[in-house]
């Protein structure tokens, strides 16, 4: 199956040849390339009864463009490789030619669903090089908007995930709390997906009137609204029976595999940056790190429940935030153009899909040197080929699903 | 006639050709139809009458095509719209009066559509493999009982008939698939393969027990067995058969739960994934079909066909009201027939506007009458409706009929609107560990009983 090399160029797209062929639209999932690696010369080798499933990048359940090609033997997927790149935009570099302020706007759709996280990390890596103290009013403003958008993402996820085990309605009941939250984040911040709302020093601008009725509004019927929504899928037998026991991910391979967030909570590991390096003002909050499958790992259902669980933090914590938020400026007093000393700084926030993180390097000038971002979607994107083996094709959406990634934040 | 002169001068030419034809064809076609009748028509009878069989045979079969097109259609926009609202949702609200058209514009829109055929596909099979399985669908309506007496075929083995030809669409769905050349079709035709078969099983043996009570095969026999009371529909006396019967019915008409074939998020769009236009068309139509027979059927084997839950013969007979007497003998009144005919409406109209005039003195009077008169022609519809109702029993029975067909068609659609999607071997493994045995228990006990209650 593999094309071996040398075997003569490949005849051009212009060649009127190729349109008497009959093949012309036909594409081959095996890559046109020779392997260039041993797991890749293994992969694209077929087996008796085996075929190649192309998955993606247009599929209705890939989360975006991507591609997946399953190696399938009936209804069993015997192996699979993920094919990412489809959505690369060079963010990285993109930033490293920009000043520092623009920066934020570069980084914002690269999580689409959580973009507000994308602004913090690399905002604190900033603020540590600068040697900016962030008043803090604006800690509260960033923490309480960026719970909010917490609940939107995993609100959220459980419609994506009854989407992809086939039960059309929990995604409608998830966008009307989804729209809910961006509306008032709108009123703040004037989007409502792609923020711009952190900026190096403090906030773009102080709480509204209309961000605090329509918040007031929402948050005395959210953790009602809330039980009932998850009610429509926990009860659900066919829902449970096909999550459960399907993509157990246990204590070792998380850790191995370098997962963060919800996924390594799920998998019995209490580590949220939230509490292990705590930034911010969390450390004057109080809430709970929810854990789950402490013994012998978490499946896709324990995935799920411990996302659903954080929802309830999450609105503890505004809960606080809006009790305790002080009084004072949102921004700290900075020039306009910013030259950081020569340096290196790290910022780790958590974010709804695990550890978000900007390394940054200074060169004295106004544009950063390097700027590297993780993204917990790209690491937990790792699972995907140790979690699916062996599973039926119907299980690689439970498993994808369950381990919530997005396209933007792996392609970069 | 200049008048005449001037309009012939203003038609076109082809108005000039057409107009002339059209007259000929008016005052000729009457004229033959006459001499056709005349001469013709008593062999024709005779010819008719002498096969009466293969006529009401034909008849049927195109009465179930043009009935099965807007039953479908029915289903589709109830579909979009119920599970609209049951995802807090307007649903199709453009076309027609709530979105009603909506259904009848997306068949257009198939008709209209590019009936693509991919290059590599078995351009053969491709093609007729959906006119088989909406074929298949569409036959079943022939043994269906809609009324008492409204039934295409009155079969002695409907039973049979019926799971043989229903068993017949997976063979459609399977070619559908195997015929496209893509390995989605393949996947989702292959899973059609094993569900429908693998749900025949449950589904024939759950109907066995219910056969042995009824001692025949005919649909229609079996429905004339459930009249009276609903106490005698077959649901009470086999409710473990009914519930297995309407499980295997769902996975055998590949809804939600059980809509693996079809299954958006995995396999694209199952078996017609490489359709389009009107071949798609039939694939989309036979599904709906199918659903509405289903339904059809749990209604004929156990929710007692076409007959009214209420024995409304016993209760007059309790009253002491006849009524065949209650019936009015319109040929006795004479010439006071022609008086109470036109002098009816002008009475109601009157007494059904003074509430409106009294009411509102201020509005004009015509107003009221207006409403006067369209508050009779409802109530005079009503009426006509009870009366039919009452004389014919094939009204009653078709609208008890529908009006429980319908109910369950709702109950498909709210699952639809609920249900996730069950995995590949939960589903087998539902029909062989659960479903079977528990159709072999229904069949062992039923058996049973009757054997004790002969011998008692």
């Amino acid at each position: 199956m593999t094309a071996s090399p040398g075997t003569g160029q490949h005849p051009s797209m212009d060649d009127p040849r190729i349109m008497l062929d009959g093949q012309i639209g036909q594409f081959e999932t095996v890559p046109p390339y020779p392997p260039r690696t041993e797991r890749e010369s293994e992969f694209y080798s077929l087996r008796d009864g085996e075929m190649f499933l192309n998955m993606g990048p247009q599929h209705p359940a890939t989360h975006g463009v991507l591609r997946v090609v399953l190696k399938i033997n009936g209804e069993q997927v015997v192996d699979l490789d993920p094919v990412l790149g489809y959505l690369h935009r060079g963010v990285e570099k993109l930033c490293e030619n920009s000043d520092y302020h623009h920066i934020i706007s570069q980084v914002d759709p690269l999580e689409y669903v959580s973009s507000l996280f994308t602004e913090w990390a690399p905002v604190m890596a900033f603020e540590q090089l600068l040697d900016v103290q962030v008043p803090r009013r604006a800690e509260y403003i960033r923490v309480l908007t960026g719970e909010l958008l917490r609940i939107s993402s995993h609100i959220l996820y459980q419609g994506w995930i009854a989407l992809d085990l086939g039960g059309l309605t929990p995604i409608l009941y998830s966008f009307i709390e989804r729209d809910e939250i961006v509306e008032m984040l709108a009123a703040i911040t004037g989007q409502r997906m792609l923020f711009n709302y952190f900026r190096i020093g403090g906030v773009n601008g102080d709480l509204n009137h209309e961000f605090m009725s329509r918040l007031g509004d929402w948050m005395s019927r959210a953790a009602k609204q809330h039980e009932a929504n998850i009610g429509l899928l926990n009860e659900n037998e066919i829902f449970v029976r096909r999550m459960r026991d399907i993509g157990r991910l246990d204590r070792t391979t998380a850790l191995r595999m370098a997962t963060s967030g919800p996924n390594l909570r799920s998998a019995g590991v209490p580590y949220d940056v939230r509490r292990a390096h705590p930034y911010s003002v969390y450390p004057e909050l109080d809430f709970d790190i929810p854990v789950r499958g402490t013994n012998g790992g978490g499946d896709s259902l324990d995935r799920y429940l411990l996302r659903m669980d954080e929802v309830r933090e999450s609105l503890k914590i505004i809960d606080q935030c809006l009790h305790n938020m002080p009084d004072g400026p949102v921004m700290a007093r900075l020039p306009r153009l910013l030259r950081p000393r020569p340096g290196r700084a790290w910022a780790a926030v958590e974010a709804p899909r695990g550890l978000y993180g900007t390394y940054v390097i200074s060169d004295g000038t106004d544009q950063p040197f390097r700027m590297k971002i993780h993204d917990p979607s790209f690491v937990n994107m790792q699972l995907v080929g140790l979690l699916m083996k062996g599973n039926l094709i119907a299980d690689t959406m439970a498993v994808m699903a369950s381990l919530d990634p997005v396209m933007g934040g792996i392609d970069k | 006639m200049t008048a005449l002169n001037r309009s012939w001068g203003n038609l076109t030419a082809f108005g000039k050709v057409i107009l002339p034809l059209l007259l000929v064809v008016l005052v000729v076609l009457p004229v033959l139809a006459v001499l056709f009748l005349m001469f013709v028509g008593p062999w024709l009878m005779d010819v008719l009458n002498s096969n009466l069989g293969i006529v009401r045979f034909v008849v049927a079969i195109g009465g179930v095509l043009l009935f099965s097109i807007p039953a479908a259609f029915i289903i589709i926009y109830m579909e979009l719209k119920v599970i609209a609202y049951m995802n807090l949702r307007v649903g199709p609200n453009r076309v027609g009066p709530g979105g009603a058209a909506h259904s009848l514009v997306a068949g257009l829109k198939v008709l209209t559509k590019e009936d693509f055929t991919p290059s590599s596909a078995d351009v053969v099979v491709f093609t007729w493999a959906p006119v088989l399985v909406f074929l298949t669908c569409v036959m079943t309506f022939l043994v269906i009982p809609f009324g008492p007496g409204l039934v295409g075929q009155d079969m002695n083995i409907g039973v049979l008939y019926l799971f043989a030809v229903g068993g017949m669409t997976v063979v459609g769905l399977l070619l559908a698939g195997w015929s496209s050349f893509n390995k989605y079709s393949l996947l989702g035709g292959l899973r059609s393969a094993a569900q429908v078969v693998s749900y025949e099983i449950p589904l024939t043996l759950s109907v066995v027990g219910l056969i042995l009570l009824a001692h025949t095969m005919s649909l229609n026999s079996i429905a004339e067995q459930q009249s009276g009371w609903f106490t005698n529909w077959f649901v009470f006396r086999q409710p473990l058969g009914a519930l297995i019967f309407f499980i295997a019915a769902t996975a055998e008409a590949n809804r939600t739960p059980f809509d693996l074939t079809e299954a958006d998020s995995e396999i694209v769009a199952g078996f017609a994934t490489e359709y389009s236009g009107m071949r798609f068309g039939f694939l989309f139509f036979a599904e709906y079909v199918n659903v509405f027979i289903v339904s059809a059927l749990i209604t004929t084997f156990f929710f007692g066909a076409w007959n009214a839950p209420i024995d409304i013969n016993a209760i007059f007979a309790m009253v002491g009201i006849d009524p065949i007497t209650v019936s009015l003998d319109p040929g006795s009144l004479g010439i006071g027939l022609v008086l109470l005919v036109l002098s009816v409406p002008v009475v109601m109209t009157l007494v059904f506007a003074a509430p409106f005039y009294l009411a509102r003195r201020s509005s004009p009077a015509w107003q009221s009458l207006v409403l006067g008169f369209l508050l009779f022609n409802l109530v005079a519809i009503g009426g006509l409706f009870m009366l039919t109702y009452i004389s014919w029993d094939w009204v009653a029975g078709l609208v008890w009929f529908m009006a429980k067909a319908f109910a369950f068609v709702y109950v498909f659609v709210w699952m639809r609107g609920t249900f996730p999607r069950v995995r590949i071997d939960h589903l087998m493994g539902f029909a062989w560990k659960w479903l079977l045995p528990a159709a072999l228990l229904n069949l062992f006990i039923t058996a049973a009983a009757i054997v004790v209650v002969k011998s008692l």
